[in-house]
């Protein structure tokens, strides 16, 4: 997925705002934005394992803020061995036109030393959002892990994956956690871009409005409601 | 088995100090998982938990499964309010520096069993 590749197919689903979260790196998100110009709103985010390999999804206000947090996530991993890439995948940092400009050699496919708290403390540190990973899956959501939702981590949202249809029961019973609930493709591949959505009640597709429709503020709201 | 026994043979280190009774606990079972969700399915009552997760939900999944003690294998220690949680709570909370897997197979051949065994 390179980043043309990535901003052609989130105009052709009609998203109008897409979010870049590599796992535990910032290190692309600044190519996807420059690839999108004026056309697309592509937020600066991160995918963090935290210690308890539970997923966190970062979202940064600029791509300064997530670049600052991606340095802090990636001083806590450690390096790649002969074998890793070819076990977890190539780890390509590309330029915007979709050209590889080099390869993290930080673990990236392993867990942080820091804890839901910390990761929380962290993002927010740094301007972010912080929602709860596909909370719904068995593998590396906060309840998979922690038996049940940390309520005293401090999350501003809980991500569904596109397992939950939007509206269901299902989606019902993890709004009972009493933060706002965002559906995210958490797209691996080209293909997957835009098999989830969220739809946010807002002025214009920005961080600073999603923000405040994730707090619920100003008129301003995410879901169907 | 008493807790108190299996804490000497095995070297544990005891967190809890302020929990008391639990050393003359008789540990029939355990349980070892990383998952918390899992813990709260299957870990059986009375019995010991070895994890190498040390969140505060820790203490909350194994007072729920009325689990008498924890081990955290691996030599990882949970915070001061991982352990005042613990103690309120009535649960006894012990360090090894063994792998999970050296813990279990020591707990095992002491006659602390599986839930299947």
């Amino acid at each position: 997925m390179t980043p043309p590749a990535i901003v052609e197919r989130a105009l052709a689903e009609g998203l109008a705002m897409i979010a870049i979260c590599d796992h535990n790196s910032t290190r692309n998100t600044a190519a996807v934005q420059e690839a999108a110009g004026a056309r697309l709103t592509v937020l600066a985010g991160m995918e963090i394992t935290t210690a308890e390999e539970c997923h966190v999804v970062a979202l940064f206000p600029d791509a300064a803020a997530a670049q600052a947090a991606g340095a802090a996530v990636g001083a806590t991993l450690g390096q790649v061995d002969d074998g890793y890439e070819a076990f977890f995948g190539e780890q390509r940092v590309l330029a915007a036109d979709g050209r590889e400009r080099a390869r993290e050699t930080l673990a990236l496919a392993t867990a942080t030393r820091l804890d839901v708290d910390a990761v929380v403390e962290l993002v927010h540190g740094h301007g972010g959002l912080a929602i709860a990973a596909h909370i719904d899956r068995r593998s590396f959501g906060v309840i998979g892990q922690l038996g049940f939702f940390p309520a005293e981590a401090g999350f501003d949202a809980v991500e569904l994956s596109r397992h939950v249809t939007p509206g269901s029961p299902e989606a019902a019973g993890f709004a009972a956690h009493g933060l706002p609930l965002v559906h995210s493709s958490d797209a691996h591949y080209q293909r997957d871009i835009g098999a989830a959505r969220t739809l946010v009640h807002c002025e214009r597709p920005t961080f600073d409005e999603l923000a405040l429709a994730l707090a619920g503020e100003r008129g301003r709201s995410v879901g169907d409601a | 088995m008493k807790l108190e026994d299996i804490a000497r043979e095995l070297g544990l280190t005891e967190l809890t100090p302020e929990v008391t009774g639990s050393a003359e606990a008789e540990i029939e079972r355990g349980y070892a998982s990383d998952l918390l969700s899992d813990v709260l399915a299957h870990a059986p009552e009375g019995g010991v938990l070895v994890t190498l997760q040390v969140h505060l939900n820790v203490i909350a999944v194994a007072s729920h499964a009325e689990m008498a003690a924890v081990i955290f294998a691996g030599g990882r220690r949970p915070e001061d309010d991982v352990c005042a949680k613990a103690i309120a709570e009535g649960l006894a909370l012990y360090v090894s520096p063994a792998d999970t897997f050296d813990v279990v197979g020591r707990l095992f051949a002491m006659g602390v069993k599986g839930t299947h065994a």
